[in-house]
């Protein structure tokens, strides 16, 4: 873009790298804190302790948490993306006033407040007499995700263009034989790429989960109970170890998105 | 595209439709509807009365709670909107002006932290601003303070401080996708004409980005005004916001029409804010 003076410059990776501390300072400061021992809820900085680490390998709780955490993200994402899918080719189908308002109703979610999500399925589930479950988590973190995931394929099939699948039908392909070898091909990378996302939404959605949930803990409402109870060093544990794979995802995800060369933009 | 056009009728257009319309319309529609018109319900001895009464609305009106915690409310999002806009606007131009894969490694490192645990965060940051937390030691060792501040515990302050760090990311990123928007040759022709470089970022560069801060700043009140997390973990007794009040409808205080007409009135100013910000960025060219 423009050329910087060096004045200009300098305060602008000020402010940057304060913004900086001001992101990672809360991350960073329980990561450390997992490597040394704790007593009376205070961290002993001349005690390196791997005890943290121990305690949380033994903490079911948290454990669990982490395998119902795991079961939503897995559904959530998956449900997103299979109707996602659907309600994507159900809308590049042709212009209607009808498409229009489905694809409205779609984005809701997503504008919306998440307590008022959240509310509204309570409320709904409650008057339909389903119990709160981890199905109800499921439906909750879908319909907040799937959002996205419709909105990013709309773009993809979008760009496609309809000339490969009038091509395809040209030839004799039944509609199902033409979203198998054509269409799902096409949306292959796109399809990782929301996948992806889809899951980290779903791991950390704490607001609609907290309204819809029942006996069934995911991670972020069991932390969000013991942190009222104050916290136990496991969780600083559990946070490198989150933080490790979220940086492990990021990486995919970046050989994912990145443009192959963008120094072609400058 | 698909399903059309081929002159073939199979049931996979009439499912396709079936499943595109129902489902948005069981899982969002209907639990919508249905939050709308619990709102008009009310509560007698413990019980829901299902017949329509605007009491509940008649009560946010006029009893003298609600009116003013909603306006502090939305003060209280204004600012940290205005005050990760301010902080953003600064990080998404340096990110702007950077080259090839380095502006991109950076732009993700600004939003890695959003995936990171929410709860986990406000947390950290409780244990950072707290009379005992690293803020004060810090502020005690420099021999700046005397006493710990408190200043920044267990009111409205830490929860202007906490969302305003939690949702900086979301304000830094409209912003570069606006300034990256900005065509090269405007600004060569700014500094061809003889303009410095504090013209053209005043003259050019700050206007065409105007849509990009407006966006940053609705999703940050957005995000902010529904959050109820964040003020009732840093809050403390003084920091009650609205988001607080209607959670608590559905927990302790146990008055769900209530609690829905109270969200029902959150949502009206949450479409009004979104309504203002595109309006106001529809009648730029």
């Amino acid at each position: 873009m423009m050329r910087l003076s060096w004045a200009a410059t300098v305060i602008l990776v000020a402010i940057t790298g304060l913004v900086f501390v001001l992101l990672y300072g809360p991350l960073f400061i329980p990561i450390a804190s997992s490597f040394f021992a704790a007593s009376h809820g205070d961290v002993q900085w001349d005690a390196p302790s791997l005890e943290a680490y121990r305690g949380l390998a033994a903490n079911r709780s948290i454990l669990d948490a982490v395998t119902n955490t795991l079961i939503v993200g897995f559904s959530a994402t998956l449900l997103s993306l299979v109707t996602g899918t659907a309600l994507a080719i159900h809308y590049c189908g042709g212009k209607s006033a009808a498409r229009e308002a489905m694809q409205f109703a779609v984005f809701l979610p997503f504008l919306m407040p998440p307590i008022i999500t959240g509310l509204s399925l309570l409320i709904f589930f409650r008057e339909t007499g389903i119990p709160r479950s981890l199905a109800t988590v499921i439906i909750g973190h879908t319909v907040f995700i799937q959002a996205l995931a419709y909105r990013t394929i709309v773009v993809r099939l979008q760009t496609l263009g309809p000339s490969m699948v009038e091509a395809s039908t040209d030839l004799g392909a039944s509609a199902w034989q033409t979203l198998i070898h054509i269409i799902l091909p096409n949306l292959q990378s796109t399809l990782i790429g929301a996948g992806i996302l889809s899951f980290a939404l779903s791991f950390d959605e704490t607001l609609i989960t907290l309204l819809v949930t029942g006996t069934a803990n995911t991670l972020p409402i069991r932390l969000w109970a013991m942190m009222r109870l104050g916290f136990a060093p496991d969780i600083n544990a559990l946070v490198a170890v989150i933080l490790g794979l979220t940086i492990l995802l990021c990486i995919v995800a970046v050989r994912q998105f990145l443009p192959a060369n963008p120094e072609h933009q400058d | 595209m698909l399903f059309v056009g081929s002159g073939r009728k199979g049931p996979g257009p009439f499912v396709l439709a079936c499943l595109s319309y129902g489902l948005p319309l069981i899982f969002i529609i209907a639990p919508l509807a249905s939050f709308l018109t619990y709102s008009f319900f009310h509560m007698e001895n413990g019980q829901i009365v299902r017949g329509f009464s605007l009491a509940n609305y008649q009560r946010f009106f006029t009893d003298a709670i609600f009116i003013p915690v909603l306006w502090r409310t939305c003060v209280l999002c204004f600012s940290v909107a205005a005050l990760a806009t301010l902080i953003g606007f600064p990080v998404a131009f340096l990110l702007s002006t950077l080259k090839g894969r380095m502006r991109y490694y950076l732009l993700l490192m600004v939003l890695v932290p959003l995936l990171m645990s929410y709860i986990i965060k406000i947390y950290s940051i409780r244990s950072i601003l707290g009379g005992n937390g690293f803020l004060n030691r810090f502020l005690l060792w420099t021999g700046l303070i005397e006493k710990p501040l408190t200043l920044f515990v267990f009111n409205l302050n830490a929860v202007l401080l906490t969302l305003t760090v939690l949702l900086i990311p979301f304000a830094i990123l409209p912003i570069f996708l606006s300034l990256e928007r900005i065509p090269r040759t405007l600004i060569d022709a700014s500094s061809d004409l003889g303009a410095s470089g504090l013209q053209t970022f005043v003259r050019i560069v700050l206007p065409l980005s105007l849509p990009g801060v407006i966006t940053a700043a609705t999703f940050v009140f957005v995000l902010a005004i529904g959050d109820f997390l964040t003020p009732q973990m840093v809050g403390g007794q003084s920091g009650f916001t609205f988001g607080r009040i209607v959670y608590s409808q559905f927990g302790t205080a146990f008055n769900w029409p209530f609690g829905a007409a109270l969200s029902a009135i959150l949502a009206v100013v949450v479409i009004a804010v979104i309504a203002a910000g595109g309006r106001f960025n529809r009648q730029r060219p």
